[in-house]
């Protein structure tokens, strides 16, 4: 066998993370937020959370990401706990408001979490300044945020995490507040980005059309106590088009996770 | 352009006619105001003696704002992390805020001598519970969303107040330094004149008083006016400079 190709594999493995949730509850005080949740997810695959306003999609990113403890019930990241996980830099954050430091350009804030924790960076962290060209920010690395749109700010957001080339990407509703435009325009370059990195996703919306286009697999929550109601496959193929919208499996896709979500909303 | 470097010459320029003017018509008494065009000939004519005195008044002020600041980020940076603390420096910052400076001067005085010592020390307790205030509001500034993304790399609790707590803290520590400086210069000129020194605009504004000397009083008055226009002419450039990425210093307005 090609010992070069060996390596490359072997690389490739390192990137990625399989994640393992067993009879995960969370509760706050006496409010239960998720209940009972059992779920494994392949390394390398994108995973939308989609489910009802409040329904604790995001208490449950959090505490795959390791910043909010379970209540009972286990995480693994890779055999790791989440905490373990977070301490060695192997999960990347997209928060919902991009959230750049006014004070720093747009290189300074793509490099903010490559600067912070120094010593548990990857040996192979990708450099952030190759990837705002690839997100077609090259003209804009001495730029302020206050000088960029809203569209811009969030593809630095989306930088700042590839830069640690951590195996696991939680996104907590990234494009909410962006315009529908723009929205179809980051939904295509994620897909770009993520495809052939082999990195796992996690990613939390509310939009249905959204979750299809870029997963692989959808999950759809109850209201709170939060459980799974439905585990759809999304058989699309891949690389996917820009007008993917448009193919009937698309729209048939879209239907079965709505009705799940109808399903779910039912008292 | 224009209008930010005429107007404010325009408003000064019309003050002093005006001044000038009215102590003309209606003859007022040296002591009670001084037409600006003597003051300002007195205070020429005295030029070296103003000069070297503004130099020690300058030194009071902001020596003693700096350790002010300084203190008010060590405290800050404590107190932010340590609600039960922030609540318990509550009453006691409020304290010294509402205790007049000038009730228990004259105790600092026999405590710490003449000189600069008191000075220093009545500018550093006077001004630092704002400059506390304005740290702890600033720092607490940060979004939460910007702590839980620090908090996903584990980021120490030092990495973040340095990276994303202090910083944050600059566009209200620097509207109280503006407001710290006025009342930095105050202590400073009372200070000097109380402890029976010979040295700061406050020594020879408290003897000019004492001897009824018109000319010297408000040529006091002029340059300790002077000194606080530089100072608050130099923070302006300043915080241009240093936080020019704040919404509050973009001038282009939409």
């Amino acid at each position: 066998m090609d010992p070069t190709m060996l390596a490359a594999d072997s690389v490739h493995s390192a990137r990625m993370s399989r994640i393992e949730i067993r009879d995960l509850s969370k509760s706050f005080g006496d409010l239960a937020v998720l209940h009972q949740i059992s779920l494994e997810i392949e390394s390398g695959s994108f995973v939308s959370f989609i489910g009802p306003s409040g329904c604790g999609k995001t208490t449950l990113v959090r505490v795959i990401a390791g910043l909010q403890a379970a209540t009972a019930g286990e995480v693994r990241v890779d055999g790791d706990s989440p905490e373990e996980a977070r301490a060695h830099k192997r999960v990347a954050m997209v928060p919902q408001q991009p959230g750049l430091l006014p004070w720093r350009t747009v290189r300074a804030n793509a490099r903010l979490l490559l600067d912070i924790n120094r010593a548990a960076n990857p040996p192979d962290a990708a450099e952030p300044e190759a990837l705002l060209r690839e997100v077609g920010l090259g003209d804009f690395m001495d730029a302020y945020p206050h000088e960029l749109s809203g569209g811009m700010l969030q593809r630095v957001s989306l930088v700042r995490a590839l830069a640690l080339n951590a195996p696991l990407l939680v996104m907590d509703e990234p494009f909410a507040a962006l315009d529908e435009i723009t929205r179809a325009e980051m939904r295509a370059l994620l897909n770009g980005l993520v495809a052939g990195r082999g990195v796992t996703v996690l990613f939390v919306t509310h939009s249905i059309p959204e979750a299809v286009a870029l997963s692989d697999r959808v999950i759809v929550s109850s209201p709170r106590p939060t459980t799974i109601v439905a585990d759809l496959i999304v058989d699309l193929p891949r690389p996917r088009a820009r007008d993917i919208d448009d193919e009937a499996r698309f729209v048939d896709l879209c239907a079965q996770v709505r009705h799940a979500l109808h399903g779910a909303m039912r008292p | 352009m224009s209008r930010r470097l005429v107007a404010p010459i325009f408003g000064m320029v019309t003050l002093l006619a005006l001044w000038e003017s009215f102590v003309r018509l209606f003859d007022v008494r040296r002591f009670i105001l001084l037409a600006p065009s003597t003051a300002v000939r007195y205070l020429w004519r005295f030029r070296s003696d103003y000069l070297s005195a503004a130099w020690v008044t300058v030194q009071h002020a902001a020596i003693g704002l700096l350790l002010a600041l300084s203190v008010a980020l060590l405290i800050g940076s404590v107190l932010v992390s340590n609600r039960f603390l922030e609540t318990a420096a509550q009453p006691v910052l409020t304290l010294i805020q509402v205790v007049p400076w000038v009730a228990y001067i004259s105790s600092v005085v026999v405590w710490l001598g003449s000189g600069t010592a008191p000075a220093l020390f009545m500018v550093t307790v006077v001004c630092l519970p704002a400059f506390i205030f304005a740290a702890v509001d600033g720092m607490r500034s940060v979004e939460p969303s910007t702590l839980e993304l620090m908090a996903s790399v584990n980021a120490s609790r030092s990495e973040v107040l340095r990276r994303v707590r202090l910083p944050s803290a600059a566009p209200t520590l620097f509207t109280t330094l503006r407001f710290n400086l006025g009342l930095a210069l105050a202590v400073a000129y009372y200070t000097e004149g109380a402890n029976f020194s010979n040295k700061g605009i406050g020594a020879i504004g408290r003897r000019a008083a004492a001897d009824n000397h018109a000319d010297r009083l408000w040529a006091a008055i002029f340059a300790i006016a002077i000194v606080g226009v530089g100072g608050l002419q130099l923070l302006a450039l300043l915080e241009r400079t240093l936080l020019h990425w704040h919404a509050a210093q973009r001038t282009e307005s939409v």
